[in-house]
């Protein structure tokens, strides 16, 4: 599997007030796969994502990720593993204001060792004609392909997406379903989405539904539902 | 409510305790500064005023070659009040000289600062520097002159302020010289004494020059021939101290108005900055019903508190600090000082100009912000929408990345943008400021080894034949331009084949003496150049003379045209081989009867370690102060750019960047903004200087070249970069404490 996860806790404290956020979980997703974890605020939904993309660490339990046992690695490792092989994607896009879209997607392709070409990934995304505009310029629509392209730049080998469409309407939600789909076909790559909606569950090879830091229900769709099908 | 509200201004203040901290410094800095300098500026101004009021400093003096003896016509005649004075120069040792000079009451009346007048012979009064310098208390006893004579007191004496030896020098050292009253009848019994007129005129609005013409054609008709003749505007022992003045006037209002200006800059940004941030509380209180001009009263507290707390112990740590500054500054004068004044005026100005300024910024900053309606203020901190002028213009495809993002990180916001070069500048003007002074003074006292000779003599009659074996004969006449009576100088005919008067032009070649040429001092200041034909007024007759101008020299010392000695002779109407005065490299024998004059050249090193000693001092000085501006500028511009940039900090950690590599990205940001207004600072300190120097030329009759040595410049930036490196490692530990968490819950862009 590409993402083994085991036995996974993470407890959060405040004060004398301590959260468990995560109670041993338990997940895996296959290389090349689409997975998706629906749940409620407070299940541990970005908690699991920021431990899996290397940006928290858990208490207890084991996160394998391409062969790597990421919770055995130090601070420098997890930063290097973070160059390398994970994109973010975020709700809000968190996109550098004062950097056109061509330069935000060079703040990742700076960085990494063999990028894919910035023109290349801006037409992928439909948005090579932008190349010159700043954030504050574009639709949320636009500034969620921007910040898919930074993502898919580096090619990575994960793809964490926290809500991608959560802050977008209908009609743009589906394009970035649609885009999300097309980068996991074209390029292989191995995709993680957080959503609060649930039918976006469709176009998933796996759906792990949380609770209270657990994997409630987990289920393998036989059918994948192509993204501009999905209706909600 | 609203006193609930009040409670959170403390807290804006605690949650960023360096930064206010460090506006409040500048403007603490601002009213110091402006303070003190008008302080000083008023109170060296006002005694010397009163000084040389009170005690008639005398408009000329001069030497008779017989006694005025109806002084009393002349005195009518030329609408003055004369009175002789003697004169002589008693040899302490080999290197100390005391100029013992006879008791006045008319004109240049002396005042007692220290011990009692004179009561009777064998009594001495001294000049209080050079008691102190060669250890002459009062009451304690002194051998000069053939006599002993106990120090009764210590002495001001109008006509000499600044106790120079001789009219021309520029430096003085009490070590080597001093000044010092006896009773007239201890005369009787010195040899060689030299008797000197001192003449104030009564009418004080009509020309000194022309009265001065007057006096000389009232003299010439008793047939009194006059040498040694000194207008006041050319004595520098009482000019000196109005350079000092003017200096200091220069400096109250330039250099706080900058202080006062940056802190309102950094704090108009920082309170649109903040106001932005918390525009949904603001919104949100909007829509409880809170007015706006209570809203306004709370986000106005802070700069107001700031401004007025800053200027108010600005001003009040200025107060203090103006006797002890008076005292230091008149210790290079002697001026009596009866008391300081301390304007409360200028610490109400010292107090309100920051509130002012920085209220009227502020207000404007939050008015704006307030316009805004409930609805739109309560969806929080809207994008800004435009992209500025500066981010648009600039094509950065072709640059790498990091060198991009910084670029793009100073374009963003040109209000710090212009906060930071303006900051920038305005320490790196101040430190080359004093830098360049030091290289200037350096560079006048080098340029003159244009005179090769070791001794200047005088003389008090016109010589006729040739000059002595090692000797050139020379003649010089004062003058001044038509237009401008303020301007005077020196003509002077020299040899034609001079070899002890060596002039060159700005590349260092020599000037061949056989023309006319005019030092650059001088030329700069007629605002005349080589080819020039120009006419000036001969200040002994009143008749005007022309000249072609051939080269101008390289020279800041002196101010002075030089013409073949035949030439001037052949002009004046003097006899072709007649000279007033000698150039020697050896000393030469002649009875002192016959001299007006003599000047070493060797008298100056002495002098000059101790100036210079003081110039290192003041430079440091600068150099502490600005490099302290610099730092808070800085710090300030550093830990906004970190503010503001939280998110992106906290993106990139997400990313895989290197710790290394944000702390270059972010804290190197500003490195081409700084080196951008070091540069600028460096023609902006000459151009200052140049105009300082001119002001303070008018004054001393001596300007000094602005020259901004490229030592120097090299020092000033290492000082400045050495500061930028403090504030990075200032600021290094909050870039730490940015944690991922922020990007991953950030709300927008």
């Amino acid at each position: 599997m590409f993402i083994d996860v085991s036995a996974l806790k993470k407890t959060y404290t405040t004060g004398v007030i301590k959260n468990e956020v995560l109670k041993g979980l338990e997940m895996k997703l296959g290389k090349g796969e689409i997975g998706v974890i629906l749940g409620p605020s407070g299940s541990g939904k970005s908690t699991l994502m920021n431990i899996i993309g290397g940006v928290d660490r858990c208490d207890s339990g084991r996160v394998i990720v391409d062969g790597t046992e990421i919770n055995k690695l130090s601070d420098d490792q997890l930063t290097e593993y973070r160059r390398k092989d994970i994109g973010f994607v975020f709700q809000f896009y968190n996109l550098v204001p004062n950097l056109t879209v061509g330069e935000n997607i060079e703040v990742v392709s700076n960085i990494s060792k063999s990028p894919l070409n910035v023109d290349e990934v801006l037409r992928a995304v439909e948005m090579q004609d932008k190349k010159r505009r700043f954030p504050r310029e574009l639709s949320g629509g636009e500034q969620q392909r921007v910040s898919i392209a930074r993502a898919i730049d580096k090619n990575p080998k994960l793809l964490l997406c926290d809500e991608p469409t959560g802050a977008l309407d209908y009609q743009t939600s589906r394009s970035i379903l649609n885009l999300l789909q097309r980068v996991n076909k074209e390029f292989g790559t191995t995709i993680l989405m957080i959503t609060h909606n649930a039918a976006i569950a469709a176009m998933a090879n796996r759906v792990f539904r949380l609770r209270s830091g657990e994997v409630v229900d987990e289920v393998v769709n036989q059918v994948i539902a192509p993204a501009e099908r999905i209706e909600w | 409510m609203v006193m609930a509200l009040n409670k959170r201004v403390f807290r804006f203040l605690k949650e960023n305790k360096l930064r206010y901290l460090g506006i409040l410094a500048l403007i603490i800095l601002g009213s110091y500064i402006f303070v003190v300098a008008a302080g000083l500026s008023q109170n060296l101004a006002n005694l010397v005023t009163t000084f040389t009021k009170e005690h008639v400093q005398e408009d000329l003096s001069f030497n008779a070659d017989k006694a005025v003896l109806d002084s009393a016509k002349i005195e009518k005649e030329a609408g003055a009040v004369i009175e002789d004075y003697m004169s002589f120069d008693a040899a302490l040792s080999d290197t100390l000289t005391l100029r013992i000079l006879s008791e006045t009451k008319k004109v240049n009346i002396p005042a007692v600062t220290e011990g009692r007048a004179l009561s009777g012979p064998g009594e001495i009064l001294l000049d209080p520097a050079f008691a102190k310098a060669n250890g002459y208390p009062v009451g304690s006893q002194i051998e000069a002159a053939g006599k002993t004579l106990t120090v009764a007191g210590f002495v001001s004496l109008p006509h000499y302020i600044y106790p120079l030896k001789n009219v021309n020098d520029i430096l003085y050292s009490p070590n080597e010289f001093g000044v010092a009253i006896i009773n007239r009848e201890e005369f009787s019994d010195i040899d060689n004494a030299a008797g000197i007129y001192s003449v104030r005129f009564n009418d004080r609005t009509k020309s000194l020059n022309k009265q001065a013409v007057e006096l000389r054609e009232s003299l010439r008709a008793e047939g009194i021939t006059v040498s040694d003749w000194i207008d006041i505007s050319d004595n520098k022992r009482a000019r000196m101290v109005w350079a000092s003045i003017t200096g200091m006037k220069t400096m109250s209002v330039p250099l706080p108005a900058a202080m006062f200006l940056l802190s309102c800059l950094i704090i108009g940004i920082m309170f649109w900055r903040m106001i932005r941030r918390e525009s949904v509380i603001i919104g949100t209180l909007y829509a409880q019903g809170y007015r706006r001009r209570e809203l306004m009263r709370h986000y106005m507290a802070v700069p107001l508190l700031l401004a007025f707390a800053g200027g108010m112990i600005g001003s009040l740590l200025g107060l203090p600090s103006i006797k002890p500054m008076v005292m230091a500054m008149i210790s290079y004068y002697n001026v009596p000082v009866p008391g300081i004044e301390l304007s409360f005026l200028n610490v109400l100005i010292g107090i309100l100009t920051p509130t002012l300024f920085l209220g009227l910024s502020s207000y404007l900053v939050i008015r704006s912000e307030l316009k805004r309606s409930p609805a739109e203020l309560m969806k929080g901190d809207k994008q800004k929408t435009k992209v500025n002028a500066l981010e648009r213009a600039f094509k950065l495809e072709r640059l790498k990345f990091s060198t991009k993002f910084k670029l793009r990180e100073q374009f963003r916001s040109i209000s710090r943008l212009v906060f930071l070069l303006l900051g920038v500048t305005s320490a790196s003007v101040i430190m080359l400021f004093g830098f360049t002074v030091l290289n200037s003074m350096n560079h006048a006292f080098s340029a003159s080894d244009v005179y090769r000779f070791e001794y200047e003599y005088a003389f008090r009659d016109l010589q006729l034949g040739e000059a002595p074996e090692g000797a050139e004969a020379f003649n010089a006449g004062k003058f001044y331009s038509e237009n401008n009576e303020e301007i005077e100088f020196y003509i002077s005919g020299i040899e034609p084949d001079s070899t002890l008067v060596i002039l060159k032009d700005g590349k260092g070649n020599p000037i061949p003496n056989n023309q006319t040429n005019i030092t650059r001092s001088l030329a700069n200041r007629l605002g005349i150049k080589a080819g020039d034909t120009v006419s000036f007024i001969n200040k002994e007759n009143g008749k005007p003379y022309t000249f072609h101008i051939d080269a101008v020299a390289d020279s800041y010392v002196e101010q002075f045209i030089y013409v073949p000695i035949h030439e001037f002779n052949r002009e004046m109407g003097l006899p072709e081989n007649g000279y007033m005065g000698l150039f020697s490299t050896t000393k030469l024998d002649i009875p002192d009867e016959e001299l007006s004059g003599t000047k070493s050249v060797s008298e100056l090193p002495g002098a000059m370690d101790e100036f210079f000693g003081q110039m290192v001092s003041m430079v440091a000085l600068m150099t502490i102060v600005s490099s302290i501006v610099a730092l808070i500028i800085l710090y300030l511009v550093t830990s906004l750019i970190i503010e503001e940039n939280r998110n992106t900090i906290s993106l990139f950690k997400v990313f895989g960047y290197r710790r290394r590599e944000i702390k270059s990205m972010m804290l190197n940001s500003s490195t081409f903004v700084i080196v951008a207004g070091f540069l600028i600072g460096i023609p902006v300190a000459a151009a200052s200087m140049g105009a300082v120097y001119g002001y303070i030329g008018n004054m001393i009759n001596l300007v000094l070249p602005a020259i901004v040595s490229p030592l120097y410049v090299v020092i000033s930036f290492a000082a400045i970069m050495l500061t930028y490196q403090l504030s990075k490692l200032l600021c290094a530990k909050s870039l730490e404490t940015v944690s991922m968490g922020e990007a991953l819950k950030a709300g927008a862009e």
